[in-house]
């Protein structure tokens, strides 16, 4: 392919040291050789079971951990902690639950006002004009930055979180987990809302998640994680015909029997 | 045989703004040896159906019923006692969080021998703790877990869930029961773990003939497990009937949408098209609508919507909608 990818991924490694009695230390390798690349309205799966190292690998490419080694590559730049202030405007994160990922105390409004006010140059009523064309965009209400996030029901209140993320315009949304926990009709909601975001912005997706069967319908490329190694990577389609390695197989028959 | 049934159950919640409805006059029968389904989204009363028949809710929720037979004996006039005694003997509830429903300071041998009803043993008093150990051993290997030694010792926190959730299953179990209630028993749990455990679940319904209550709100889940199913919408029984007809041919919009929105069910439907979604989300406890419940969000609802749909059938297929989908007999 001729682009350059969104993100690029090389390498990539990182261990945890943990203490084992009272000298000893025991390393526990969480990620090792993880390699990958996601391109401009891609999404990319990444499928594991927990402590496969799907969260590990979240929090590096938002810098909330740095790595042992291995690189990390942005619209091909490399990236380093230091710049983390820089790059927060492009890879935005979604967490599991909606409910208690947001601040209750503190409306809607002023919580999209200060992602605003710490990242951007913006003025007041610009700042304003944003957060009202968000939410439109996400099919919320204007009066809605008035509301408290109890105020709000599961469906809505995911949109509001996915406002906090896109309100700074980023090429990558990282959601870890973010639809699981979702009423099934509210889920097509989402998920419908998620693929014509991309459609029209060319936004790209990195899909955290054990729920494969959305991953089939919504993932253009997936990655399979197991004890922080990967096993299988390639065009989504491609994995859930042809899974090579055993636990891939295990996996993907899970999901269809 | 029919085990449970249930007609018109009705279950109201106390509240200083009068009594909310919470579920609405909703039909279940279960019949030995069935595996059925109960699906809908949160706050349809799924989990609270569930309660009412292990008889768990506490006073502020107000039980009413025409018929509330467990296996031809009516559970509502009878005492407290009396109920507590059927149920404890019969009905077994697993629960969706399992390392949370447990004992999180006891080792897992002593609440499973806590969970094994006197009426199961046979030897005399001092052969018992023996016996006992003897039948935590087996309940554990029953559901698939080999080495129980280590098992014994440890305590929920350290182990996973899924273990955890085949502890809960293989207490369940212990005192034999006709019914299990599983509500949401795979939510927490790993998809690989998942199969394994539904795996286990209808082997126990084969060789034991032991009904199962498959509570979730993920339909494929409970499509690919069950027999018959039922499907509530904010406490309204919507649908229920067999379950491959359902899904072959749903009456009502609400089941269409369900099933609809899953991808799987729709192999016609390429990768990252959009999904069928109803608009709307769902309404609170406190602003249910009047009438059908689903109206306001209903792609054919009418006039005639704001009454409450009486439960009609089609041979073995109940639905509650003015204007199901395939025209009316």
């Amino acid at each position: 392919m001729m682009t350059t990818p969104l993100l690029e991924i090389r390498q990539l490694y990182k261990s945890y040291q943990k203490a084992q009695g009272i000298f000893g230390r025991k390393t526990i390798q969480a990620l090792s050789d993880i390699s990958f690349s996601l391109y401009p309205g891609q999404t990319l799966a990444i499928v594991g079971e927990t402590g496969s190292g799907k969260s590990t690998l979240a929090k590096l490419l938002v810098g909330i951990e740095t790595p042992d080694s291995g690189e990390i590559l942005l619209e091909g730049e490399a990236v380093t902690i230091s710049d983390y202030k820089k790059y927060n405007h492009v890879i935005r994160y979604i967490f599991q639950d909606p409910a208690r990922s947001l601040n209750p105390h503190q409306k809607v409004g002023q919580m999209l006002d200060d992602v605003l006010r710490y990242s951007t140059q913006l003025d007041e009523e610009q700042r304003q004009d944003k957060i009202h064309q968000t939410l439109q965009q996400l099919g919320l209400m204007e009066e809605h930055a008035d509301y408290y996030p109890h105020m709000f029901s599961g469906g809505q209140l995911q949109r509001v979180a996915l406002a906090r993320a896109l309100i700074m315009d980023p090429k990558l949304l990282i959601l870890d987990e973010a639809l699981t926990a979702l009423d099934p009709s509210l889920r097509a909601q989402i998920v419908n809302l998620l693929l014509e975001l991309q459609k029209n912005t060319g936004l790209s997706y990195l899909l955290i998640t054990n729920h494969l069967r959305l991953v089939r319908h919504i993932s253009d490329s997936m990655l399979v994680l197991h004890q922080g190694k990967a096993l299988d990577y390639g065009q989504t389609h491609e994995v859930f015909s042809n899974p090579q390695h055993d636990y891939s197989k295990k996996l993907i028959k899970s999901a269809q029997s | 045989m029919i085990l449970l049934d249930i007609k018109n159950l009705t279950i109201e919640l106390e509240t200083a703004e009068g009594l909310i409805r919470a579920v609405d006059r909703v039909n279940l029968t279960i019949r030995e040896g069935e595996i059925r389904g109960l699906v809908g989204e949160s706050g349809s009363g799924k989990s609270l159906i569930a309660k009412a028949i292990v008889g768990v809710l506490n006073k502020r929720w107000h039980i009413t019923a025409d018929r509330f037979s467990w296996a031809g004996q009516d559970l509502l006039r009878l005492s407290y006692e009396e109920q507590r005694k059927i149920i404890g003997r019969d009905i077994a509830m697993i629960y969706q969080e399992p390392s949370r429903s447990m004992d999180p300071t006891a080792p897992i041998l002593e609440q499973l021998i806590e969970s094994i009803p006197d009426s199961e043993l046979e030897s005399s008093w001092w052969g018992r703790p023996f016996e006992r150990r003897k039948k935590a051993i087996a309940l554990l290997h029953k559901v698939g877990i080999r080495d129980h030694q280590a098992i014994f010792n440890s305590y929920p926190y350290q182990l996973p869930e899924g273990v955890c959730q085949k502890i809960m299953i293989a207490m369940a179990i212990a005192k034999k029961p006709k019914l299990l209630i599983a509500d949401e028993p795979t939510t927490a749990l790993e998809s690989t773990t998942q199969a394994q455990l539904f795996r286990l679940l209808a082997s126990f319904n084969q060789l034991k003939g032991m009904s199962i209550l498959l509570i979730s709100h993920e339909l494929e889940t409970v499509a690919r497990n069950t027999q018959t199913l039922s499907v509530l919408y904010c406490g309204q029984l919507v649908e229920a009937g067999e379950t491959a007809t359902i899904l072959k041919q749903p009456l009502h919009p609400y089941t269409d949408a369900l099933i609809k929105s899953v991808p799987e069910f729709q192999p016609d439907l390429a990768s990252k098209q959009p999904l069928y979604a109803l608009p709307g989300s769902i309404p609170t406890l406190q602003h249910l609508p009047i009438g059908c419940r689903l109206g306001p969000r209903c792609p054919n609802a009418r006039k005639e919507c704001v009454k409450t749909p009486v439960l009609d059938r089609l041979q073995n297929h109940y639905f509650s909608c003015h204007f199901p989908l395939q025209g009316k007999k």
